[in-house]
């Protein structure tokens, strides 16, 4: 039952939201075929942020999916009630997961080297947690959307900031590239913070050790978003 | 662990081209094609290496051919530090450009191959590109053990140019070719093998004595149906251990429950 979305088919169609996004591109590059020249190259400080922005992301929704693997393979049974919840938030961040996995191909970004420590770390937080009671589960879900919130605004921030390019024609603006990633980001960031509502909506707040359990999975997923930028 | 950030973390975020101007036409190497260095070492590369080798007599004589003076020598040198006992810097910097170039060649050559054949053509098989990689060395290859040296003398030029252009090599034989590309560990693991196999091919290349070195290419194709062939080895394994571990906790609760 758990290989089915870990498998690596797209097999949930997205394909509205797909279409939306390839339309948008294609209307793009026509208006830069027509309106003016190309952007300027990016500059080196500016392509690195990129690489470590998909990596980190991809990371990040790389351990989100599989903390909801755990979660899933433990409480799916036990808690009928919690089943679709769960299968709910679970799909969208195999969704996360596969939209970061094709921006690395796409941009040759190196992926972390760390991947297998992530996997196995990611499920076995969420196992873990949802072994001491549901409601641990969603604790450890409201620590992890809580950083993953705050590390998208992050990330938006710095793409709103830094990356005005100019055309070779002298305009200001953002290219469609950027434009793009910051939709994608936004929209991300909505559906982790949706997650935190619903952890909070199924009794997160009344798992026993509260403070224990979310500062320190905080504490966790700081360390390992700061990690996996990097390595 | 800055070792091995600095070899894997060269390869940076590609804009896409539509929309961003490409900052360089070689990109490691300083200088683009119209440049006095690429003239020369150009020049070099294609005149006097096969006879001479990679040294520095071959760079002076093909400084006397385009009548330049022997001062653009150290010229081309300056992107190299000094070394006083091993190689000459220009020399290094003949090698990187050979390096680099030849890269550059083989999907320069997929490129203009793909823009008539669009929509038809099917992709290019990584072992194709592999082989024309290698087809690439076949002027030089009397020299290969000579160069192979060069590259992997330890040192600054190891780390920052040799290691990191053969891990551009493989990289980009796997992004242009059909090779399906991973997410995870494996992107690592699959550079790495076909790096290996591209050294042990150029090794074999360098002493090999055939008529067209068509025991090179045989010996080429074969380690790389090894290297896929151990990729396929490594997932099968996982999928199967995931899927039994999966099956025998369902097995141990099903158990449990009934008791």
């Amino acid at each position: 039952m758990l290989s089915r979305p870990l498998a690596k088919s797209l097999r949930r169609s997205f394909s509205s939201l797909q279409n939306v996004q390839k339309a948008a591109q294609t209307s793009s590059i026509e208006n830069l075929k027509t309106d003016h020249g190309k952007y300027k190259a990016l500059s080196r400080a500016q392509v690195a942020y990129l690489d470590r922005a998909i990596r980190v992301d991809q990371a990040g929704e790389l351990g989100a999916n599989y903390i909801y693997a755990g979660q899933y393979f433990v409480l799916a049974n036990k808690y009928p009630h919690l089943k679709p919840v769960l299968q709910h938030m679970w799909d969208q961040e195999v969704h996360h997961h596969n939209t970061f996995n094709e921006l690395q191909i796409q941009r040759r970004v190196r992926p972390s080297l760390l991947t297998p420590l992530w996997k196995l770390g990611a499920f076995a937080m969420g196992s873990g947690t949802a072994l001491i009671s549901p409601e641990a589960a969603m604790a450890c879900t409201e620590a992890v959307e809580t950083v993953i919130g705050g590390h998208y605004n992050d990330q938006l921030r710095c793409l709103n900031n830094q990356y005005e390019m100019e055309t070779t024609s002298g305009k200001q603006g953002q290219s469609q590239e950027i434009k793009d990633l910051t939709s994608t980001i936004k929209q991300f960031r909505d559906e982790e913070l949706e997650h935190l509502d619903t952890a909070v909506e199924h009794d997160s707040h009344k798992a026993v050790p509260y403070k224990v359990l979310t500062e320190g999975i905080k504490l966790v997923c700081k360390t390992a978003v700061w990690t996996a930028e990097r390595i | 662990m800055r070792f091995l950030k600095r070899l894997a973390g060269h390869r940076l975020y590609h804009p896409n081209a539509l929309e961003h101007e490409a900052k360089h036409a070689f990109a490691p190497l300083a200088y683009g094609p119209n440049s006095l260095q690429y003239k020369v070492l150009n020049h070099t590369l294609e005149k006097h290496v096969p006879s001479y080798g990679f040294n520095e007599r071959a760079l002076v004589a093909s400084l006397n051919d385009l009548g330049l003076g022997s001062s653009v020598l150290s010229a081309i040198g300056a992107d190299n530090s000094p070394s006083f006992l091993n190689v000459p810097p220009s020399v290094l910097e003949l090698a990187k450009f050979h390096l680099v170039t030849k890269r550059y060649a083989i999907t320069k050559e997929l490129n203009s191959a793909t823009a008539s054949l669009e929509a038809t053509q099917s992709p290019t098989s990584l072992g194709t590109l592999f082989q024309r990689r290698l087809e690439l060395n076949k002027p030089v290859a009397s020299h290969l053990s000579q160069l192979l040296a060069i590259l992997s003398m330890p040192g600054e030029f190891l780390v920052k140019s040799a290691l990191p252009e053969l891990h551009r090599l493989s990289d980009d034989m796997i992004y242009f070719s059909s090779e399906a590309d991973s997410h995870d560990f494996a992107w690592y693991s699959k550079r790495v093998a076909i790096s290996c196999a591209f050294v042990s091919s150029e090794l074999f290349m360098a002493q090999d004595k055939s008529p067209n070195f068509a025991q090179t290419f045989e010996f080429a194709a074969e380690k790389l149906h090894h290297v896929t062939k151990l990729g396929q080895y490594y997932t099968n394994t996982e999928e199967y251990m995931w899927y039994t571990l999966l099956m025998s906790i369902n097995l141990a609760k099903s158990q449990l429950t009934r008791s």
